[in-house]
């Protein structure tokens, strides 16, 4: 493509229609193509093949689309919350026998009616949202970013622009595009004024997740050229696109007889391009913990134990104090943390393992619930915690449901991203009567620890989706509502002050978690007649213990080793589970 | 119906219809422009667009037309003498070029517009000669008769012909086309259907106007055509551009319609000033021209004209949304949705929920950004114009049981349709040598061995072939089990599969069921006072499964309600004034745990399981799951749980079939297939029969055990037919048989082993007592008679039991056992029935 005639990063539009022109040169033929990509993709990836030029692109939330200019090219990083079906649009048009693309952008750009072929083509819309529960951590460096990015690009930003539309084909109406859009700020409060109108005519229903609320921005995400089973829902994504506001301002939704309402997709009537803006996505990819940490990437591989076990023991040391210097809590905390859905057979989830830590009045839980719950926001990505409640069970949302009447998914508090850590606090629950909802969301909490699944309520029918969250549970007795792999009384025998930690070693810490929970596992021949052995010497001697028991062995097993920076398991480890394993049991006697 | 293709003019309008195109929606509006786009006739140019007055009519024109492309008429009517229906096109005729995919060169269009008068004989933007289709479709409609009737009847009116002389009689509005039946006729005219069915069903309809008009004059109503199932379905994931504007046909549940809009076909204005009357004018792709003057000649006012509602005609109109089926999600998505315009008569043909087939065209239109402006948005809204709605029938909806109109417990997977290719890819699985084994594997593959029971349950969910004969005898099909076990070995977890796999089915406990609960119950109405019967969970899951839970824990008359259930499949009513049989013809899957919660192996089955054997009998299999410390199940579990985790966790999974997939494989079995009995296998069940029987009388033993009873043979015949169902196949084998066997006899040693024989033994099933330990009990009577006999006299003195026991003790030579004292007791009280003695507390007295 030779040296880019173009500026990715400000006029990414300029670089579609630029390469599209080379394309239609080289035999392309939009009558045919049904949209198919032309390269804009390639181009594109291969200009952010690396992070640092992806780096460079600022990330859209609530306080930089304030600055963030239209049809330049932005990040969002959010869930995807729904799916909104596909949506037919005149993706190529012949203007005097040539052909021009809108591709990546929502305005048709042709005036009404003069141009007689035109090609519509389709492309896939989901509606994404912040991750629920996403921790501070995660975002303070974009924000940086953006200081830096506004600098740069604040001076050289109106010219850049203005050179670009003259290179740029004259015919081509995006100058009275620019032109309009020339104050997003303005429009955007113009788009809000109307959104709130609107807005209250959608029903909200109470107990959306914190995560949702006001200063978060959800984001309209359009993808072309992506096979449906790429992107699923719940998936934590990247979108790198342009970013676009339909340039004219909403109807009044005073004027929309029924009529019309009922064939429109609503999505416009509810989200207001002032309060969702758009984003045409180039490339995409899907976010791991990793890409959220600053600096550096993984640990570097297995090759050192030592700095995993130094890591580990700065961390156990870390986690003990925080549990009152409970060595054995913290041994189980450490293993909970790393623990990930690998693989689901029928029911079972593998993998999975949630920890309740009993014998926790609301005292000691104001003490070691609140240090403990503060340290995880610190270490991991998203953390949510639910207080049980009657009050809070009988009233809130627990599954997402889909209300017809908007044609939308309505959020529910379980509506989480893969790898979520979810606290959740038995020790407020006072008896009391649960309603009809009440129960559904216990069935919901028990389902979700059970199997790793949460219903997705579409009125006429139900579906399971898969979900993969750690779950750490606090209560004063076992608790029998959420029936947890690990049942644990808490012993800690002195109260410690909060430690303060340094920003680095915390970031060493997340890296730590996050390397370990990617690490693949294995076995080896003889330890497995080791391990089988245990097993059925285990079974023979006590007849009580299930499949399930046996299974959380194993999960331990793996836990531990990972937590070495291993990924074959070794004798010493799978006795350490052993003793571990033991060790609890005497404490529930 | 092709919305705006034309004919708006539903009662009392001229037979000549303006073109109407009405755009659904006020606020959008179809541009012929925005589309690549083949109108109809000459409307489609864009000067058209800007002038507003409709087109001179189709139907005239096309009337006036003069016929040019008469050859191909005379050989598809020649083609049609030889009494053939297929026949591809092709064949070197110039006159109908065939498969037109690419629309021609977009320069037609600019010419089309001028070459309006001279020969309108082609679609605009193809080459399909209107002619051509014209008389393909008057062939179709005259001359099509169905393949079944026969060559004899020659000169009998072909079915469509018939059915519109039906339509002129009921003065009904629509005639319905069976696709297929076009296909076999012309595919090529089905293909043109299918590609651009806007200017095709136009052309249908005059053709349809053209016959009844000179069947009946007078006939005034417009007659339109409804095409229905179509050769191929799409799913609404797979519609994309290339749709638009084509006939399609696609399966969706209801979930939302908007209350009936009328939609203005024909405005009538007055003026304000004089009074004068306009004639009606026809909506025009949505718009209504209002006169800008008052029409009258002597007025002549402007801006006066008043739209007169009471005198305008209005159409019905409804939009409904239509969104996919669960089984069509892929995993991780949301169901995509999609908007239908239905219109006249078929308005509310379809409420919420309700699963339907819908024919189709598939539209696409600009959206205007506001009711103000003029300009598009780059986007289209897509629906589809209904043509023709189908309910999709229920699968297991046969007509001849009322029960079912209670749908309320009706499960979603129950009513799914099989398409070929499903179809296929069950025959292909059932051609499968190890199918049996596989769908074994399948059931519940997250419990561990019982592999026999799984199979048992298997042959439950297929079940027999029920047989009603003529003099009225019933034999049930249907396959009860027993599952008796130590608690925690997953009992309830299989009842739990079961009821989540079987097409229908109601899950409860013994516990909290009560007898009405389970059959039905007699209510009174709140609000008329009339009493009404309430089914109860075994009729509810007629022809389904009933799985009891805790089945032990179940009062005792609610138990005895089963025994009708079980061998009669009816529920008997006689109460409030209602007598009535309603039908249950259900499989019970029943568990129960054993009398003292753990299996007690020194006592019979019949005490551990402590059920009347009246109830017992009716078992066609009864499993005892008893949790035996065996190292070796222990070492499978281990090694299970370690593959699990250490190694790829689907590959243990490829094996089975998913629960889906396994679901509908049983309903369509249950449905389809109705296996009989080979005189191969009849003669293996026979001997088998006859060896059971046998079997009980072994060596030297003089002991009558009585092995096996009529029963059993009928559940073999039950088993037997089940085993062949799940190979789809139509005859019992032989080794259907022997496999049924097996299963019997695995399942009767665990539950009919006689402790004291170790051999098979029915009766201890049937009557709770052993035929060893009667023999047992008689020798022992009698031991005691000839010790009464040989010690006591007439009215003499009593004997202490104890010292009875002794004496027996000493006599021991018959009896080998040991003999307690409740031995004693039992025999004793066996004499003193007959009258030989009397017992008083601990003394026996000889009478």
């Amino acid at each position: 493509m030779g040296g880019p005639a173009y500026d990715c990063l400000t006029n990414p539009l300029g670089a579609v229609r630029f390469s599209f022109v080379n394309a239609l040169s080289s035999g392309y033929d939009p009558a045919s193509s049904v949209g198919k990509d032309w390269g804009v993709v390639d181009l594109f990836r291969h200009y952010f093949s690396d992070e640092s030029a992806i780096s460079q692109v600022p990330i859209l939330d609530s306080s930089s689309i304030k600055w963030v200019q239209p049809k330049t090219l932005v990040r969002f990083r959010g869930m995807i919350q729904d799916m909104l079906g596909n949506e037919f649009y005149a993706g190529a048009y012949k203007d005097d026998s040539t052909w021009r693309t809108n591709k990546y952008s929502d305005v048709s750009q042709f005036p009404e009616g003069s141009s007689t072929e035109i090609q519509v083509w389709e492309r896939r819309l989901l509606y994404c949202v912040p991750v629920p529960g996403k921790n501070q951590w995660t975002e303070c460096s974009s924000q940086e970013l953006k200081n830096r990015f506004l600098d740069l690009t604040g001076q050289n930003r109106e010219k850049r622009v203005r050179v670009d539309e003259e290179m740029t084909d004259s015919m081509d109406s995006s100058t009275l595009e620019a032109g309009r859009n020339g104050s997003p700020f303005k429009k955007m409060k113009v788009g809000e004024a109307t959104s709130s109108a609107s807005e209250s005519q959608v029903p909200q229903t109470s107990g959306i997740p914190p995560a949702t609320s006001a200063d978060s921005l959800p984001c309209l995400v359009k993808i072309y050229d992506s096979p449906e089973s790429d992107l699923k829902l719940n998936d934590v994504v990247e979108f790198l696109g342009v970013l676009t506001f339909d340039p004219i301002v909403m109807m009044d939704t005073d004027t929309l007889d029924e009529n019309s309402d009922a064939l429109s997709e609503a999505e416009s009537v509810q989200m207001p391009s002032g309060k969702v803006p758009r984003l045409h996505c180039l490339i995409h990819r899907k976010l791991e913990t990793q890409h959220f940490l600053h600096g550096s990437s993984l640990l570097p591989e297995p090759k050192s134990p030592q700095i995993f076990k130094e890591i580990r023991e700065s961390l156990m040391k870390y986690l003990t104090g925080l549990l009152g210097n409970d060595h054995i809590a913290a041994q189980f905390l450490l293993l909970h943390l790393l623990s990930k859905v690998h693989g689901r057979v029928d029911n079972v989830a593998v993998g999975k393992l949630s920890l309740n830590l009993i014998h926790l009045n609301k005292e000691s839980m104001s003490i070691f619930g609140t240090q403990l719950s503060g340290a995880l926001k610190s270490l991991l990505p998203f953390t949510q915690s639910i207080p049980l409640t009657i009050e809070y069970l009988n009233t809130a949302s627990f599954g997402p449901k889909k209300d017809y009447g908007i044609n939308r998914l309505m959020p529910g508090v379980l509506q989480i991203a893969d790898g979520t850590h979810l606290i959740l606090d038995e020790t407020e629950l006072q008896p009391g009567t649960l309603n009809s909802v009440g129960v559904e969301n216990a069935n919901l909490l028990k389902n979700l620890l059970e199997c790793q699944k949460v219903e997705y309520d579409f009125q006429y029918y139900k579906m399971e989706m898969a979900t993969d969250v750690q779950m750490l549970i606090f209560s004063e007795g076992k608790s029998n509502i959420m029936p947890a792999d690990l049942v644990l009384p808490l012993q800690p025998s002195q109260v410690n002050s909060l430690e303060v930690i340094t920003p680095e070693t915390a970031e060493t810490w997340r890296c730590y978690l996050a390397t370990c929970k990617s690490l693949s596992h294995s076995i080896g021949q003889e330890l497995q007649q080791v391990v089988e052995n245990d097993l059925v010497a285990a079974r023979q001697t006590d007849r009580s213990l299930g499949s399930q028991d046996l299974s959380r062995l194993l999960t331990m097993a793996r836990m531990m080793s990972v937590s070495y920076g291993e990924t074959t398991l070794s004798l010493e480890h799978w006795q350490m589970v052993l003793e571990l394993e033991r060790l609890r049991k005497e404490r529930l006697k | 119906m092709a919305s705006d293709s034309s004919l708006g003019n539903t009662n009392d309008g001229p037979p000549s219809p303006g073109e109407n195109v009405s755009s659904p929606i006020e606020n959008t509006y179809s541009s012929p422009a925005a589309l690549h786009r083949r109108r109809r006739g000459r409307s489609s140019t864009p000067t058209q667009f800007a002038t507003p007055p409709p087109p001179p009519s189709r139907l005239a024109s096309s009337n006036s037309t003069p016929p040019t492309s008469r050859p191909s008429a005379a050989r598809s009517k020649g083609r049609n003498g030889h009494g053939g229906g297929g026949g591809g096109g092709g064949g070197g005729d110039p006159g109908t070029p065939m498969s037109t995919d690419e629309p021609l060169p977009s320069s037609d269009d600019g010419e089309e517009d001028g070459g309006d008068d001279t020969t309108p004989t082609f679609v605009w933007g193809t080459n399909i000669s209107v002619q051509d289709v014209k008389s393909a479709i008057e062939m179709f409609v005259k001359h099509f008769r169905e393949a079944r009737e026969n060559s004899d009847d020659l000169f009998r009116e072909g079915k469509y012909m018939v059915s519109i002389r039906k339509v002129i009689e009921i003065e009904g509005e629509w005639i319905d086309v069976d696709a297929f039946d076009v296909f076999d006729y012309d595919p090529d005219l089905y293909n043109k259907m299918v590609r651009y069915p806007l200017e095709v069903l136009a052309i249908f309809d005059i053709v349809l106007m053209d016959i009844v008009s000179t069947i009946n004059r007078l006939f005034e109503k417009h007659v339109q055509v409804r095409i229905f199932n179509l050769r191929t379905s799409t799913s609404m994931r797979n519609l994309n551009p290339s749709d638009i504007e084509k006939m399609i046909s696609l399966k969706g549940m209801i979930i939302r319609s908007s209350s009936i809009i009328p939609e203005i076909r024909e405005a009538v204005f007055r003026c304000l000033v004089c009074g004068y009357f306009s004639d009606p004018i026809i909506v025009d792709r949505g718009k209504i021209s209002e006169p800008p003057t008052c029409l009258k000649q002597e007025c002549m006012t402007k801006n006066s004209m008043t739209l007169v509602h009471n005198r305008c005609r209005f159409a019905d109109k409804q939009i409904v949304r239509l969104q996919e089926t669960p089984d069509e999600i892929p995993e991780g998505g949301t169901p995509h949705t999609v908007s239908l315009l239905l219109h006249d008569k078929l308005v509310d043909n379809g409420k919420p929920g309700d699963r339907i087939e819908v024919t189709g065209i598939y539209r696409a239109m600009t959206v205007r950004v506001g009711p103000a402006h003029r300009t598009v948005k780059s986007v289209f809204k897509t629906y589809i114009d209904c043509l023709h709605i189908k309910k999709a029938s229920k699968l297991r909806m046969s007509a001849e049981d009322p029960m079912d109109v209670d749908n309320s417990l009706r499960r979603v997977d129950e009513d799914v349709e099989l398409d070929e290719e499903k179809l296929r890819k069950f025959q292909e699985l059932s051609k499968q040598p190890d199918i049996y084994e596989r769908l074994s594997r399948s059931l519940a593959p997250n419990i561990w061995e019982l592999d026999d029971v799984k199979k048992g349950l298997l042959c439950q969910l297929f079940g027999g072939n029920a047989l009603n004969l003529a003099s009225g005898a019933n034999f049930r099909g249907d396959i009860n089990i027993l599952l008796v076990g130590d608690p925690g070995t997953s009992k309830s977890q299989l009842l739990q599969y079961i009821h989540k796999l079987s097409p229908r089915g109601i899950y409860t406990s013994g516990r909290g069921s009560s007898a009405v609960g389970l059959t039905a119950y007699v209510a009174k109405d709140p609000e008329t006072g009339e009493t009404v019967l309430e089914s109860g969970a075994l009729v509810l899951s007629d022809r389904g499964i009933c799985c009891i839970d805790e089945f032990d824990k179940m009062s005792d008359s609610a138990r005895s309600m089963l025994h009708e259930v079980m061998e009669q499949q009816t529920v008997s009513i006689a109460k409030a004034g209602i007598i009535a049989s309603l039908n249950a013809r259900t499989s019970v899957l029943a568990c129960a745990n054993p009398s003292g919660s753990r299996y007690n192996p020194r006592l019979s089955v019949i005490e551990n399981i402590h059920l009347p054997p009246t109830l017992l009998s009716r078992f066609d299999l009864i499993y005892l799951i008893l949790d035996k410390p065996d190292e070796q199940t222990d070492r499978r579990l281990a090694k299970h749980i370690v593959a699990l985790h250490f190694e790829n966790a689907e590959s243990a999974q490829e094996e089975a079939i998913d629960i889906t997939t396994l679901t509908t494989y049983v309903s369509y079995a249950r449905k389809n297939i109705h296996p009989k009995l080979s005189d191969e296998a009849a003669e293996e069940l026979t001997r088998g029969y006859v060896e059971l029987r046998k079997a009980g009388k072994f060596a030297g033993s003089s002991k009558k055990v009585i092995t096996a009873t009529p029963r059993q043979i009928e559940s073999l015949i039950r088993l037997s037919e089940a085993l062949a169902r799940m190979r789809f196949s139509e005859w019992v084998e032989k080794h259907d048989v022997d496999e049924a066997f097996r299963l019997l006899r695995v399942a009767m040693q665990q539950s009919a082993t006689d402790h004291a024989t170790g051999t098979i033994d029915m009766d201890l099933i049937n009557t709770g007592v052993s035929a060893s330990e009667r023999m047992r009990r008689d020798t022992f009577a009698s031991s005691i008679r000839d010790i009464a006999l040989e010690k006591m006299q007439i009215g003499g003195s009593s004997m202490r039991l104890s010292e009875l026991l002794e004496e027996l003790k000493k006599h021991g030579g018959n009896i080998n056992t040991e003999i307690h004292l409740h031995d004693v007791r039992k025999a004793v009280a066996t004499l003193a029935s007959e009258g030989f003695l009397v017992a008083e507390g601990d003394r026996i007295k000889r009478v």
